[in-house]
């Protein structure tokens, strides 16, 4: 069973006046566990459509989508999720600790290992010492952080961010990255949307693009890396020194052919390759950078 | 449910608009002295000012406190981290309004007490011609807040349509203003007076009369005040068209609320 299957799931929003938004159309899409994917578009693209959808905050015009073989828009569907909204608002009249609780309850997780969970994500989260303070009094990105311990506190199979990493800084970007690979190797669904390239480089298995309500490109990450090897740079050495040499993708076969009956030694072969941003720009603007 | 029930409570009472009502309850201590004013019914008096102050707070919290929960959370985009939970939209909902019923008996029941303490220096000083009925005092006050908690129905049930505060808020003191007519209105209509009316204006009010809530029946300051007896089952149908009307709003809540998106 894929952790979320989304089929033909479109989305048009009627706002005043009858003006209508096409923001998502005939978008099918499966995740399996144990994968992390990005969902990766522009600005208005129709990503938090998506993911409204999928937790039954908005309705689908049609199509389908099912959460752990569970149907959206029930409470069991979103019995398996935990939820990170994009600029995410928590009752700021509580404090971190107390939130947590709120949640972890409201999952009906027992309460001697709700507490201790809830201390485990607050000190992994660096929110241990501003706990007892009321969310009101909170920075933006710890806001952001008490989001993501929301997330964890009751360690569910499948993961749906909006814009995790969205107010964070280096070390907390870096720390969501962490705590998403090892979700991965624990076997969890992580799905979350982003408009930044190099997080999705850095952590995802697959990167879905969306542009305009449409999916346009589903790929495995290393896949695009791989395809996008343009050339290789090579540090050779022979008698005179070593020397650096740029050999286009297609010539390096013949290329290391040459040099090793020239008796040249290489040292060191680095691939060049088009990178992700290239990718997404390419489709997201129609046209080859 | 009991999660939001709970934080709802919690909610109140960190409210800074709560706190400001509060103030509203410490002219309950001023009721004996300004019931002197009175020369013969000290004690009537001061029962009628500690009831009538007790409602005006529990209006204020109804209107304020009631009109705004569900719309705040809406507003303030609580409702995407909350309603993702695995709760349902109904009980989530219905966690609201418990919890806000709750409130309101507990303010009742407190600021109750303050009055009886209030009464019964008065009563001490200046002992009345009959004695103070105390079942009464305190049925008038459960009546009261029976009254505001199908208010505070209503004020959900228009804040699960509504995008800004003002139809839940000014919406609720319209109720509250209908409820308080509609018995009177009914009486003009059905008398001499009302005759004279055309048949279609009398049959409107007619039907109006039956769907719009009606809170007559949940004042018995009369019986507090000069200790008139109850009628046992003119309680008991009050009791039950409380229950029967929150039902409803509440009911058709649910169903507006489940069907409302989280843009
Ligand atoms: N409540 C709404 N009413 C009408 N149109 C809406 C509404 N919410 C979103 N849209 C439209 O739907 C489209 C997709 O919006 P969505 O919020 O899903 O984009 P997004 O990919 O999350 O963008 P961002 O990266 O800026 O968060 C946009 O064109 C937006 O204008
Ligand atoms: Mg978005």
């Amino acid at each position: 069973m894929n952790a979320i299957e989304i089929a033909g799931l479109s989305k048009t929003y009627t706002g005043k006046k009858w003006t209508r938004v096409d923001a998502l159309k005939n978008l099918s899409l499966e995740v399996a566990q144990g994968e992390i994917f990005g969902f990766l578009g522009p600005n208005g693209a129709g990503k938090s459509t998506t993911i409204k959808t999928l937790l039954g905050l908005i309705r689908p015009s049609s199509g389908s989508a099912r959460l752990m073989g569970e149907d959206i828009g029930t409470a069991a569907a979103r019995k398996h999720v935990g939820y990170l909204p994009e600029n995410p608002a928590f009752y700021d009249y509580l404090n971190a600790e107390e939130y947590l609780l709120f949640v972890g309850r409201s999952f009906g997780m027992p309460e001697g290992l709700l507490g201790q969970r809830c201390a485990e994500v607050l000190q992994r989260l660096q929110l241990w010492d501003a706990r007892k303070r009321p969310m009101r009094s909170y920075s933006k990105g710890m806001v952001q952080r008490v989001g993501i311990a929301q997330v964890l506190i009751h360690d569910p199979e499948v993961y749906i961010l909006d814009e995790p990493m969205s107010g964070l800084d280096p070390v907390g970007r870096a720390l969501v990255k962490e705590i998403m690979t090892e979700l991965k190797q624990r076997g969890k669904c992580v799905f979350f949307s982003t408009h930044i390239v190099s997080d999705v480089e850095s952590v995802c298995d697959r990167v879905g693009i969306i542009t305009k309500g449409e999916l346009r490109s589903v790929e495995r990450v290393e896949a695009v890396l791989e395809r996008g090897v343009v050339g290789y740079q090579l540090t050779l050495k022979d008698r005179e020194g070593s020397r650096e040499l740029y050999v286009p993708r297609e010539q390096l076969t013949t290329t290391v052919g040459e040099l090793a009956v020239q008796g040249v030694e290489i040292t060191l072969l680095e691939p060049r390759r088009k990178s992700l941003e290239d990718f997404f720009l390419e489709i997201v603007t129609g046209t080859a950078v | 449910m009991f999660e939001v029930f709970r934080i709802t409570l919690k909610g109140i009472f960190r409210d800074r608009v709560f706190h400001g009502i509060l103030v509203a309850a410490v002219l309950l201590p001023l009721v004996p002295s300004v019931s002197q004013l009175s020369m013969r019914q000290v004690t009537e008096l001061s029962i009628t000012l500690s009831l009538s102050l007790i409602s005006f707070i529990l209006l204020l919290l109804s209107v304020f406190l009631g009109g705004t929960s569900l719309w705040k959370d809406i507003d303030r985009r609580y409702t995407f981290s909350v309603l993702s939970l695995p709760i349902s939209r109904t009980r989530f909902l219905l966690g609201r309004f418990l919890g806000l019923a709750a409130f309101l008996l507990l303010a009742a029941l407190v600021l109750g007490v303050v009055a009886c303490v209030v009464v019964s220096i008065t009563a001490g000083n200046y002992p009345p011609d009959r004695p103070v009925v105390w079942g009464n005092v305190f049925a008038a006050i459960v009546f009261d807040a029976l009254k505001y908690i199908l208010l505070v129905a209503a004020a959900v049930a228009l804040s699960t349509v509504s995008t800004s505060f003002f139809l839940p808020v000014f919406g609720t003191i319209a109720t509250m203003l209908v409820g308080s007519a509609s018995q009177q209105v009914y009486e003009y209509v059905q008398s001499p007076a009302g005759e004279k009316l055309t048949p279609l204006l009398r049959q409107c009010a007619n039907a109006l009369y039956y769907v719009l809530p009606n809170f007559s029946a949940f004042d018995l300051k009369v019986n507090a005040i000069y200790g008139v007896p109850l009628s046992g089952q003119g309680t008991l149908l009050t009791v039950l068209y409380f229950a029967v009307y929150v039902a409803m709003l509440l009911l058709v809540a649910t169903v507006l609320f489940s069907r409302r998106e989280m843009k």
